[in-house]
């Protein structure tokens, strides 16, 4: 068994030259076959093999390392349509990626057009503390009886944080549908962890949406138009395609 | 290979150790005092308690937060100490 694999980062359908080092410092090379480029590296299975990524993988500065430099390959190649794959995707050797290529070649190939003359957008809604309702003043309450009253100032903050929650679910579901409409395609992602992304702000959107160039002024002018009330509306990007281009292993 | 050790895992020295029980118990007491204070809310909404009941409940719930309010300030706990983080599931108790 070889003790070196082949990393791949993209997919495209023309090569442009990557000049930046990829994964591990490893120089990122191009494989080509039919009508697609693959831009691979050759990485060593010691760090990149099955067994030892399981490791790595819960290493938060080795993966912030690999993912930065995943990243910057693909944005060198993304100056033409690219479908990036998944994080630390890693083949036996080269034949296995030509083989992916003939066997998913048509995948990819629906891929690439799908989201040629089209970026990634990243849009996220965060409510404040003070996003619902405030809390229902509280009378005083029957000062005899502490007890009850403690409980029902239980019940209103318990209904008020359920009403919240309830109307902030509305305003997400709401603010999605409007740039779908405007969107090639969208997908939601899973809201961060607030201590991952360094917002102490509830997320209540994390979405990805493909959008035609010339409709980029557009999208940012909703995006900005869907905020205020309590709701902080964000958009990143553009990115390269990466949620709309995701093939399932197979 | 010489990966250091993620922040959030425990380690088993007797400082920390002792702090982490700590925590891990009073995460399950005020588990159970919120799961039991909604209850009270919900049959209280209902209906189905004497005045009496409802009087004696919810001083009872009361001094229990209190008490919870006095051993996390004792062991210089925050209420999001005692948050579990469940992953996929979100956190153990609802967060403010």
């Amino acid at each position: 068994m070889s003790d070196s694999g082949t990393y791949l980062y993209a997919v495209a359908s023309e090569s442009v030259p990557v000049d930046v080092p990829g994964v591990a410092g490893t120089p990122v090379r191009t494989l080509t076959r039919g009508a697609l480029v693959a831009y691979v590296s050759t990485v060593p299975l010691a760090e990149f093999g099955e067994e030892p990524l399981r490791h790595s993988l819960e290493d938060l500065d080795w993966l912030a390392e690999t993912a930065r430099a995943h990243h910057r390959v693909v944005e060198e190649a993304a100056r033409v349509p690219v479908a990036p794959v998944r994080l630390v995707t890693v083949y036996a050797d080269d034949d296995q990626v030509h083989e992916l290529l003939d066997r998913r070649g048509e995948e990819f190939l629906a891929v690439l057009f799908h989201v040629t003359g089209r970026r990634e957008w990243g849009v996220k809604a965060y409510a404040g503390q003070a996003a619902g309702p405030a809390a229902t003043p509280v009378n005083g309450g029957d000062p005899g009886r502490p007890g009850t009253s403690y409980l029902s100032r239980r019940r209103e903050s318990l209904r008020g944080r359920e009403q919240a929650r309830r109307l902030a679910v509305t305003r997400a579901e709401h603010i999605h549908a409007s740039l779908s409409r405007l969107a090639v395609a969208s997908r939601r992602h899973r809201a961060q962890d607030p201590r991952l992304s360094g917002h102490d702000e509830w997320m209540l959107l994390n979405g990805a949406y493909l959008v035609d160039v010339g409709r980029d002024e557009e999208f940012a002018a909703l995006v900005g138009s869907l905020g205020g009330d309590g709701v902080d509306v964000r958009l990143t990007g553009p990115w390269a395609p990466y949620s709309f281009t995701v093939l399932e292993p197979g | 290979m010489a990966t250091e050790s993620p922040a959030w895992r425990i380690k088993a020295d007797s400082e920390t150790v002792e702090r982490d029980l700590t925590r891990l118990v009073l995460t399950l007491v005020e588990l159970v005092r919120q799961l039991v204070e909604r209850q009270c809310v919900r049959r209280m909404d209902q209906g189905d308690l004497t005045e009496e009941q409802i009087e004696v409940l919810g001083v009872t719930l009361m001094r229990l937060e209190e008490a919870m309010t006095d051993l996390c300030e004792r062991f210089g706990l925050t209420p999001e100490d005692l948050n579990l983080d469940l992953g996929p599931l979100g956190t153990l108790l609802p967060t403010e």
